[in-house]
């Protein structure tokens, strides 16, 4: 799929931070402070804990951040499409809200697919996922809020061979 | 937790018992299907194969106290390649239970036939592609046959639903494409008795159709209020009411009232001998708001099973409505419609987790065995329930 005049040309761009490599060191020196304090074996528990360890906005934001535009070489976190604060958890109901560049962006439907694609390969499946537009950032939000949120339409988007490709391509910095 | 329990529902005045958990789909299930004349029941999936179990009715019957009976017992009977190329989302039997019409992601509907196995036609041979009907553009959602078995109706993204003439010869004659629709068609669903078809759509919208035999087919009525998409329709088994079913949580009773029959383009239409399908007004009867937590994915209308009681007198009972989907449990209301045409309704089972964690797609009554319900979910399996007296408060 090649687009001669992307939509949007000069996309702002944000440094990106580190805070997920700290952030799993801190909770690998919790969890050995806690096993110490109560004389736990650590070998097999460690992958007990990991294994129950819930899942946050933060780590949700940990899978979906690195996702290439499909237009520029930046990610969604640096051209501020995602963000942590756009991701709500409640139980097993997630909501990931997400901002296009532009309000005209016709790229925004990919997007929301790529988001989606993501989250259901490496989320447990006991999540129910709505993805939508961030109120009044894009002007046809509620028609391609419709088309994230139809689960048929969705599956039978990932059976298109050449949508799925362009998803495959904006998945494979974010799955490496 | 296993699939099948439930906390909340003990109080209600009947239950829902796993009865059979049929595996096999490598993909999620997105439709079954109960054969209308044998003891078949098919399930269809994005593996792009058909399965079809058998059953026999259990041979034993000294139920243990306190434990359910199991009323039927399934094994596999066939894995149809069906050589679509893409998911297959809805199957269909005839009324006479000899042909499987299959729709597919890949916009082709296809009729099959089992062949005669042997020279004499006793022993059943393989299922075989009688026609493939092509003519959408794009994915196939839904396949119905008409109740006696002549017309079939497909539907699309595409907007259009097509009105195929069942004929001999394995021909299939397009009567019409209507593209009434502004946006996907969900589900098609004719009328019990009569040659009245119903769509539902990703407009939001139902349309009912009726055929003007000097015109064409046309809908003669919008049946608005769903405030999202409406993913499935089910004629109640008298035939005078609609139910829908929607990603807005809610499930819609629509009713059949009096009315002088419908004008079409030619003036009045009169469907076959003194048929009735273009009189009466459809309106919308009742709402049941909040039926399910998520989007709501199929709904079913079947009898009341022999021996349970209705929420009125027994005249007005209506039947049983079976609703499913994101929110994983399957819900069993009973209706009914009094002497003014008010309609209630009873919620009388719910199971949470049906199919554990993920969707349930599609549930559907068994035309043949009383309440027994078979439902479809993202688990890649199809499941049978038994619905009965819940012996707790009963």
């Amino acid at each position: 799929m090649s687009s001669s005049t992307p939509w949007n040309a000069n996309p702002v761009i944000q440094e990106v931070t580190f805070k997920s490599k700290t952030r799993q060191s801190a909770a690998e020196k919790r969890r050995a402070t806690i096993a110490s304090w109560f004389s736990l074996e650590s070998s097999d528990d460690d992958e007990g804990d990991i294994a129950e360890d819930p899942i946050d906005e933060e780590e949700i934001f940990d899978l979906i951040r690195s996702i290439n535009d499909p237009e520029h070489p930046h990610t969604l976190e640096s051209l501020m499409v995602v963000s942590q604060k756009q991701i709500r958890l409640k139980g097993n109901l997630l909501e990931v809200e997400f901002t296009p560049t532009v309000p005209h962006c016709g790229m925004a439907t990919i997007i929301g697919l790529c988001i989606r694609v993501r989250l259901l390969r490496s989320l447990p499946e006991r999540f129910k996922v709505d993805i939508i537009i961030k109120k009044g950032t894009h002007q046809s939000e509620n028609a391609v809020n419709k088309q994230l949120n139809d689960k048929e339409r969705v599956a039978a988007a990932l059976e298109n061979p050449n949508l799925l490709e362009v998803i495959e391509q904006c998945l494979s910095s974010a799955d490496a | 937790m296993d699939p099948g329990t439930d906390s909340d529902s003990k109080n209600l005045p009947c239950r829902i018992y796993p009865v059979a958990v049929l595996e096999g789909h490598s993909d999620r299930v997105w439709n079954v299907a109960w054969n209308p004349v044998q003891h078949l029941i098919a399930s269809c999936s994005a593996d792009k194969t058909v399965r079809m179990w058998s059953y026999s009715h259990s041979p034993n019957a000294d139920y243990p106290s306190g434990d359910e009976p199991t009323p039927c017992v399934f094994t596999p009977a066939t894995e149809i390649a069906t050589g679509h190329r893409k998911t297959v989302r809805t199957i269909a039997w005839s009324p006479s239970g000899k042909n499987l019409a299959t729709a597919s992601f890949d916009s082709t509907v296809s009729v099959w036939e089992r062949v005669p196995g042997d020279e004499n036609g006793e022993e059943l041979g393989e299922w075989e592609c009688l026609s493939t009907l092509e003519g959408h553009e794009n994915e196939c959602k839904s396949v119905a046959y008409s109740s006696d078995g002549n017309l079939i109706a497909s539907c699309s993204r595409d907007k259009s639903v097509w009105i195929w003439e069942v004929q001999p010869d394995a021909d299939f004659e397009c009567l019409s494409v209507l593209m009434e629709h502004t946006q996907d068609v969900k589900c098609v669903a004719w009328h019990p008795q009569e040659e009245l078809l119903a769509s539902a759509s990703y407009d939001d919208n139902i349309l009912l159709y009726v055929d003007d035999p000097q015109d064409d087919w046309f809908a003669f009525t919008t049946l608005s209020g769903h405030t999202s998409t409406v993913w499935s329709l089910a004629f109640s088994p008298c035939g005078s009411m609609l139910a829908s079913a929607s990603d807005d949580r809610t499930i819609r009773i629509w009713q059949r009232y009096p009315k002088p029959p419908v004008v079409g383009a030619n003036q009045l239409v009169r469907v076959g001998k003194g048929s009735t399908a273009a009189e009466g007004e459809w309106k919308a009867a009742f709402t049941i708001t909040n039926a399910h937590e998520r989007s709501i994915y199929s709904v079913t209308w079947g009898k009341t099973p022999p021996g349970h009681s209705s929420i009125g007198a027994s005249e007005n009972d209506r039947g049983w409505i079976a609703s499913t989907g994101g929110d994983g449990h399957i819900k069993v209301w009973n209706i009914s419609v009094d002497g003014d045409r008010n309609v209630s309704h009873r919620l009388v089972a719910d199971v949470a987790d049906a199919h554990g964690l993920v969707d349930v797609n599609c549930v559907s009554w068994s035309p043949l065995e009383p309440g027994i319900l078979a439902s479809a979910g993202d688990d890649q399996k199809a499941r049978v329930w038994h619905i009965t007296r819940n012996s707790e408060t009963n």
